[in-house]
């Protein structure tokens, strides 16, 4: 994650470590405040996005509101 | 050429399966290795996925991967997102994993490993990957929308009204026989009692940690969480060394009932970022890890089942619950076969993150057949014990007695050999004072998974950490379903409240709140409280509640999948979920006559209600209750539960009627067949994403 980038390569170690950890976060069901703000960059331009605490604070409450994050 | 090569290697692949399943069902006298139930399971998953699923998915469904996806569609970088296939596939696996496949498979094996491997393989073939399956590209179809609408636009308002009701009955069993699976597996036990509840310290140090240290850093609080778990175990080792600290943590089952209830008040109170999204990420991690560790430790040791394929308590005799091998295995074994509870999964987080229709193959259908895999292996890791060790863990106080010298006289009466000694001195390696009648599964399996690692691993002496260790993963994973689930079942009561006072349904005002995540937990409570003080041990009668519940939810689930497979013009091919629906209707139906109905006390609600009475009026009390007054309680739990059943056969015959009259009015052409489906015009395609 903080690794360095390398120039050469295509995808160094680093950037493969980097969206391992990212799929392992997806995974987990992480609140993903990147994707969100490009979306909301590319998508709503004129509205001022969240911010990342507002953001990941209204995932969590959203997911513990409903059956279907948790079984049996 | 190749297509030839292909064809023999499929053919090769079924004629493993077949092999494999031959020798595990005609074995007598002999143990056979687990290397036989694994390859008869992965051969039939292998040719069940290859040509079942895809039938589903191109004849059925016509799953076309270039019509939209409500990800692509609607993508709002919040709930909808469109995500790579083998990433849906993880999450959605973590979310549909839960106890429930390693519980139901442990139990089941009283009847021998022979019934439960059956149904957990032909189960999922035929019914629970179907289901898991069609649910979910029926809820891409329409936008990821719930069961619950689904029931109530493709059927009415009557099965919407009745698969909402047994959402919340589900919630409540499910949630009660968990926490009892916990306290049989923590009463008397100091170093589980100390590691399982370090384990929420753990968790609110990791909440702070994002909240505050270093906010969002996921992955780095989970690895720290990792670290401090190990930390727990050996705490609670030395804890159960210590002659002044053990006593503290040696709880009685009562206690422990308390206090997970106020756990579960407390986790529903609470903000999520403190306990429960923590806890969840620490128990994902633990649970992929744990699940992947016990597969490549049965792949090395392959060890010899010692469980025989079929017992003589198939004839419904068996100590560790009553009643036979057919309905019971199949209400017993729940989850790892078919799970009523994925369909909620299914239509509510993942259909939302479906790049492509065609990945509900890979994900419903294939995450399912995962899901079965553990079953399996928890099947082998309860069947490597011998069958003296696993009766003696899992039969209740009132078949065993309270020594290993009774518990060993009564397991050689059942014809299974089983020294005092040897039982003295399992306890002694695993660090207990003793395995006796620990009901309820975790501890068996525990054993079981220990027994598997230390030889994986080696090192003998490491069989009390091991133990501890799957002790420590299987409560992680029950308390995070009775964590969330508390909140959610409050979040559904205050969405009921709502209808009798609109302030009750205010989710941030404090005594709604409160007032209503106390009246869930009382609601689960009552049956755990139940569960700890029946002298039968509570699971006997509980964990078939379980199951009729979760089948009931299954046969929901099934009958949208039929209406919207009526709907669709597709009448023909109904019998995919038709089949399946009838199993189970005949399964919970009986399963449920047979709880109420049954003349043995030790297997009808009300027989045992009857003799609980009589026990109270003359005085003449069975062993393990105190006085009158705790006779006279356990025939009102009878009873109790005698009405939740009935409740369950009640909603079962109401949503199959209700679905059974839209099916014949469809097909009848009384009705257009039309569905409530996103309708494909051609305008979005799947590159474009013109949603928004």
């Amino acid at each position: 994650m903080g690794a360095p980038r390398s120039q050469g390569a295509p995808r160094s170690l680093g950037e493969r470590l980097a969206s391992a950890a990212r799929a392992l976060r997806m995974v987990l069901g992480a609140p993903d405040y990147e994707r969100y703000l490009s979306h909301a960059r590319e998508r709503h331009p004129e509205v001022p996005p969240l911010s990342r605490d507002e953001f990941v604070a209204a995932r969590l409450r959203a997911r513990y509101e409903r059956p279907g994050s948790r079984c049996c | 050429m190749v297509k030839l090569a292909r064809a023999a290697l499929w053919v090769l692949i079924a004629a493993a399966g077949a092999v494999a399943f031959a020798g595990l069902a005609l074995s007598r006298g002999e143990r056979v290795s687990a290397a036989w139930l694994l390859t008869a399971a992965l051969c039939s998953y292998l040719v069940a996925y290859r040509f079942y699923s895809r039938f589903i998915a191109r004849r059925v469904f016509a799953l076309d991967a270039s019509r939209p996806t409500p990800a692509v569609r609607l993508s709002d970088g919040r709930d909808f997102v469109p995500t790579h296939r083998w990433i849906v596939f993880g999450h959605h696996f973590a979310a549909i994993a839960g106890p429930g496949p390693l519980v139901g498979p442990t139990l089941a094996a009283q009847f021998g490993y022979l019934p439960g491997a059956l149904w957990i393989v032909v189960g999922v073939v035929l019914g629970g990957a179907v289901q898991d399956m069609v649910i979910l590209a029926a809820s891409v179809r329409r936008d990821g929308k719930s069961l619950g609408q689904m029931a109530r636009e493709e059927i009415g308002p009557v099965a919407g009204f009745t698969a909402l009701v047994a959402v919340l009955g589900i919630m409540i069993v499910l949630i009660s026989v968990l926490a009892l699976v916990v306290v049989n597996t923590l009463r008397a036990s100091p170093w589980g009692t100390v590691t399982i509840g370090l384990t929420i310290p753990i968790a609110m140090l990791m909440g702070v940690y994002l909240r505050w240290v270093r906010p969002h850093r996921v992955l780095e609080a989970s690895l720290i969480g990792l670290a401090l778990l190990v930390g727990a175990l050996y705490a609670g080792r030395w804890v159960s060394e210590s002659p002044s600290l053990a006593p503290l943590f040696t709880l009685r089952g009562t206690t422990l009932a308390w206090l997970l209830m106020a756990y579960g008040f407390a986790a529903s109170v609470v903000p999520v970022w403190l306990l429960l999204a923590p806890r969840d990420y620490l128990s994902a991690f633990v649970k992929i890890g744990v699940v992947a560790a016990l597969a490549i430790g049965i792949l090395l040791v392959l060890p010899p089942l010692e469980m025989p394929a079929v017992t003589r308590f198939v004839d419904g005799t068996g100590p560790v619950f009553a009643g036979k091998v057919f309905p019971f295995a199949f209400i017993t074994i729940a989850c790892g076969a078919i799970s009523g509870f994925h369909a909620l999964i299914a239509s509510g987080t993942t259909p939302k993150l479906l790049e492509r229709e065609t990945d509900a193959r890979l994900v419903g259908y294939g995450g399912m057949l995962v899901e079965s895999m553990v079953a399996v292996m928890a099947l082998v890791a309860a069947c490597v014990l011998t069958p003296g060790v696993y009766f003696a863990i899992n039969a209740p106080v009132a078949a065993l007695g309270p020594t290993v010298e009774s518990a060993a006289e009564a397991i050689r009466a059942w014809g299974f050999t089983v020294t005092p000694a040897e039982l003295s001195a399992l306890a002694r390696e695993v660090g207990e004072p003793s395995l006796l009648s620990r009901t309820g599964g975790a501890p068996s399996l525990a054993v079981g998974m220990a027994h598997i690692f230390s030889r994986a691993l080696g090192g003998g002496g490491a069989m009390a950490l091991w133990y501890h260790f799957a002790i420590m993963f299987e409560a992680l994973f029950i308390l995070t379903t009775l964590d969330a689930g508390t909140r959610v079942g409050r979040f559904m009561l205050q969405d009921i409240g709502r209808h009798l006072w609109a302030p009750l349904g205010r989710v941030s005002w404090y005594p709604a709140v409160v007032l209503s995540s106390a009246l869930f937990v009382a609601l689960w409570g009552v049956f755990l409280y139940q569960g700890v003080t029946d002298p039968l041990g509570g699971i006997n009668s509980l964990w078939p509640l379980f199951g009729i519940a979760n089948q009931l939810l299954a046969a929901v689930a099934l009958c949208v999948g039929t209406t919207i497979i009526v709907k669709m013009g597709k009448a023909r091919y109904a019998w995919v979920t038709v089949l399946p629906l009838a199993w189970l209707a005949v399964v919970t139906m009986s399963g449920a006559a047979i709880k109420i109905f049954s003349s043995d006390p030790k297997l009808g609600f009300l027989a045992s209600a009857r003799l609980f009475d009589a026990a109270a009026r003359s005085g003449v009390l069975p062993p393990g209750l105190a006085d009158a007054g705790a006779a006279a309680q356990m025939a009102f739990n009878a009873r109790l539960d005698a009405a939740v059943a009935t409740f369950f056969m009640v909603s079962v015959v109401v949503i199959i009627a209700d679905s059974a009259r839209e099916w014949v009015q469809v097909i009848a052409g009384r009705k257009p067949a039309r569905t409530t489906e996103v309708p494909f015009d051609g305008r979005h395609t799947a590159a474009a994403g013109a949603g928004d």
